[in-house]
């Protein structure tokens, strides 16, 4: 469906308040459904426990590490919930 | 060398940093440097090593979301097995002829967006409302469209046959 016929379904003359609603409905849409996704690898750092998230990110689907000793398949790893007991590793 | 990592390894998020961290085990009964033997043999720790590449993260994108050609046609459809999807390019200044990247249902939900935000725009809020539960309801559907579900009943010995 093209920007222009939205904006003749919707009754909306302003074609750039309409890319900008039609992009905020994209951004609700992908932060609900899995439409897009995309993958992007690093790596992982002895001793370190921050790393970056993609800048383009809305929502994450999953994470996984590298499992060197089984054939190198990327293994989804748990998300951890409540508070770590330990704030900052100054020695790690 | 990583091994059974999707149970060595736990994530969180804190900001927009994600944070990582390695299940360590110890051996129960070993005292530490001060003879203190620790009931829980488990512990959080930062990763204790490197791994090249060794982190992947899957996430939701903006992937072109404004694109030349019609995403909801085939470019071409001579029979069952000769087909093919259209090669999509972004289009990058979006103008009024750009296409949408999303199918026809949630399209249709952008429509319903579009005169959601217009009716809070003029200050109709029921009127958003109503546009906004109806946007909801297409994401619903679109989901819904990509499950097929069989229920059977069983009939009662009693009904008419």
């Amino acid at each position: 469906m093209t920007v222009l016929e939205i904006m003749e379904r919707a009754g909306i003359r302003d074609t750039n308040l309409a890319i900008s609603w039609i992009k905020d409905a994209i951004h609700y849409i992908e932060s609900t459904q899995e439409e897009n996704l995309k993958v992007k690898k690093s790596g992982i750092i002895k001793g370190q426990r921050d790393y970056d998230l993609p800048a383009d990110l809305i929502s994450i689907n999953s994470i996984s590490v590298l499992d060197t000793e089984d054939d190198n398949k990327y293994k989804r790893i748990r998300r951890l919930t409540g508070p770590i007991e330990i704030s900052e590793d100054l020695n790690p | 060398m990583s091994y059974n990592t999707s149970r060595n390894y736990f994530w969180k998020m804190n900001g927009q940093k994600l944070h990582l961290y390695q299940l360590r085990k110890n051996a129960l009964l070993s005292p530490d440097v001060n003879g203190r033997i620790e009931s829980d043999d488990t512990e959080l720790v930062y990763p204790d090593e490197d791994i090249n590449n060794g982190l992947r993260v899957e996430y939701n994108a903006f992937v072109k979301p404004f694109v030349t050609a019609d995403p909801n046609s085939l470019a071409t459809d001579s029979n069952e097995t000769t087909w093919s999807n259209p090669s999509l390019t972004e289009a990058s200044s979006p103008e009024e002829t750009s296409h949408v990247n999303l199918n026809r249902m949630l399209s249709l939900a952008c429509v319903c967006f579009v005169q959601a935000q217009n009716a809070a725009k003029e200050g109709n809020i029921q009127l958003k409302e109503y546009y906004m539960r109806e946007f909801y309801k297409k994401l619903a559907d679109n989901e819904s469209n990509k499950k097929k579900i069989t229920i059977a009943f069983p009939s009662p010995v009693s009904s008419v046959r």
